[in-house]
């Protein structure tokens, strides 16, 4: 069963009275379970594509349905809750909050929820163990190497323990050894915990980590 | 309550930047509150002002004395009820030490008496001052402060040439009176009244009257009155300029009215530049922080949250600076009457203390500042789209 179903989607960007396409008619099932790499050259609508899947934009047309829930169906407030109980985000540049500590930040999502500061630390700590940082809790992002703050952002986004998770050129700022650990820990949680993982990269070697390579070149998916 | 550690630490981030800001706001409550706190005692002190006293006093100045003979002759006037020599003493414990300064005046007794019902004293004080020329009676703070009571003794000396005699005047504590402050609230709670005769006997009957008190009969007569006195000594050696007691102490406090338009007008100046700093400031604070709003709305944060996390930020701000500046206004405000030059001037304003009022008022116009100035940046916080947000990297 697809729990990513985007069906007809377009997505037309506005700049001044030029319209451009970024995605026309874009078609796309992800089953449950499944660890699919999204790859193309830069423009062709990867992240466009990334963003809509995570409810973070809206399609000019078309639908997306994740987790059997219609986005386009969500007002903003409705979006943002659907989105910290059903994605988990991973940025290519980490994206920590710099001010708090580890464990601060892959809190961050729980305090939406009605949860006892006990409860979220235990849950947080959870996913940094998860992620095997949990020695590293008080550190501030300074105090991490790349790869570390990248598992950080991980345990982030599975802190709250999402279907969905999207990684959005999750390797792309990693030297080669950390990018294989980054690779590694995603796979795990798509193993062992059965994380649905939507990933874009530019990188061949993290995009063979995947189960099914998808392409996409001018907004469109090409066939493999 | 569990957002606050996450606004808390962002405020740390730039510690410099928010502590300048809070120290503006500070400034600007403690502008505001001590200006207020100084207007409010001189209207409290004006409005205590009695619409049946006239004041006369020398045309030219205050500084120069009327005859002694002009008291019979205002008392022949028409409409006038009584008159009472009044003459500025400006004495201190300590001879040119004004820290433990207070308003010390020399009254002609009975007919002031009679005329200040706001002194209140018993018949046996009251008794007891008049049959004793050292005596004088004090406001209950001055007692309070020097631990003063009903027979003490004590000295004084003037700083004013004609008043000093080569020795401490003495005096003997023959009643402390009680204001009744439902009655005549913003009575004066700090002055000493002492016999106009002793302290002209003592200086070898040399000296003038500094002012007259008039009652008159007819507080709707006392425009009248008042030109029947300045006609009498038009073209004299002592031309008189005679007001109502509120127009003399508005006079008195440098003209009040301009005072607190001048006060005010500064004050509102410092509060539009002060709003000003602080908007730049969280729009600042907001710029930098564009991607991790992104990330924030990201993770499920929704744009009235992360416009809340702006305006809670900016709340912060406002409340440390607004307690801070209060924390700096009740201590000048406690200072100030111990100052030298300024301190006895506010001594003799009854009441002159940040009220609980004020203090309310200062920190809901910290508050008001602080949120007007996170508003823009808040809003922009809000309707910002996640994708541009994180556009940023």
């Amino acid at each position: 069963m697809a729990i990513v179903q985007v069906s007809k989607v377009r997505k037309v960007y506005r700049r001044d009275t030029q319209e451009i396409t970024v995605l026309d008619g874009m078609d796309l099932e992800v089953p449950e379970g499944e660890f699919v790499a999204l790859m193309g050259p830069s423009g062709s609508g990867k992240t466009t594509l990334l963003n809509l899947i995570a409810g973070i934009d809206r399609p000019t047309s078309g639908s997306v349905q994740v987790a059997g829930t219609d986005l386009a169906t969500l007002s903003e407030g409705a979006l943002a809750r659907w989105r910290s109980r059903n994605v988990g985000f991973i940025f290519q540049f980490y994206n920590l909050i710099p001010v708090l500590t580890a464990l601060e930040n892959v809190e961050l999502p729980l305090l939406l929820e009605r949860l006892s500061r006990r409860e979220r630390r235990k849950r947080a700590l959870t996913a940094l163990e998860v992620v095997g940082l949990s020695d590293r809790a008080q550190h501030y992002p300074r105090q991490l190497s790349g790869g570390q703050e990248q598992r950080v952002a991980i345990a982030r986004a599975v802190v709250s323990d999402p279907k969905v998770l999207v990684a959005d050129e999750p390797t792309g700022d990693l030297d080669a050894r950390s990018a294989e650990e980054i690779l590694t820990l995603m796979e795990t949680l798509n193993r062992e915990f059965r994380k649905t993982i939507v990933m874009v990269t530019h990188d061949p070697r993290a995009a063979e980590r995947a189960h099914v390579k998808r392409h996409l070149d001018k907004g469109v998916l090409r066939a493999d | 309550m569990r957002f606050l550690p996450l606004v808390l630490k962002h405020l740390r981030r730039s510690w410099i930047r928010s502590l300048s800001t809070v120290m503006a706001l500070a400034l600007c409550i403690f502008l505001f509150c001590t200006l207020q706190t100084f207007l409010a005692a001189v209207d409290a002190s004006l409005a205590s002002a009695n619409a049946a006293r006239l004041v006369t006093r020398n045309k030219v100045s205050l500084v120069f004395n009327l005859p002694q003979s002009y008291e019979d002759r205002i008392a022949a006037l028409p409409g006038v009820k009584r008159v009472a020599r009044v003459n500025w003493f400006g004495g201190a414990r300590r001879a040119g030490d004004f820290s433990e300064f207070f308003p010390n005046l020399a009254v002609e007794a009975e007919p002031y008496l009679e005329m200040y019902p706001e002194l209140t004293i018993t018949p046996e004080e009251r008794r007891a001052f008049i049959e004793d020329m050292r005596g004088c009676i004090i406001g209950p703070d001055t007692a309070t402060r020097f631990g003063w009571k009903v027979g003490d003794t004590f000295q004084l000396e003037s700083f004013i040439p004609p008043y000093r005699v080569g020795r401490p005047f003495e005096f003997v504590i023959s009643a402390i009176y009680k204001p009744d402050e439902a009655r005549y609230p913003g009575t004066d709670r700090t002055a000493m009244y002492f016999h106009h005769r002793y302290l002209y006997e003592t200086t070898g009957r040399r000296i003038g009257v500094g002012t007259y008190a008039i009652e008159v009969d007819n507080p709707d007569a006392a425009g009248t009155v008042s030109r029947a006195v300045d006609t009498l000594f038009a073209n004299s050696d002592a031309e008189t300029h005679t007001e109502t007691e509120q127009a003399f102490r508005a006079s008195f406090v440098s003209m009040a009215g301009n005072l607190a338009l001048l006060l005010n007008t500064i004050g509102m100046a410092v509060t539009f530049t002060i709003l000003l700093v602080t908007a730049n400031t969280m729009s600042m604070a907001v710029r930098e922080r564009r991607t991790e709003m992104g990330v924030l709305k990201t993770i499920g944060f929704s744009s009235g949250r992360v416009m809340g996390l702006v305006l809670s930020e900016a709340a912060v701000i406002g409340a440390c600076g607004g307690l801070f500046g209060l924390l700096l206004s009740q201590g000048l405000i406690r200072v100030l009457p111990h100052l030298p030059v300024i301190g006895p001037f506010v001594q003799g304003l009854s009441g002159f203390g940040l009220s609980p009022f004020l203090a309310v008022s200062g920190l809901g116009l910290a508050l008001f500042i602080a949120l007007v100035a996170g508003l823009v940046p808040g809003l922009l916080a809000y309707r910002a789209r996640i994708t541009d947000l994180l556009r940023q990297v």
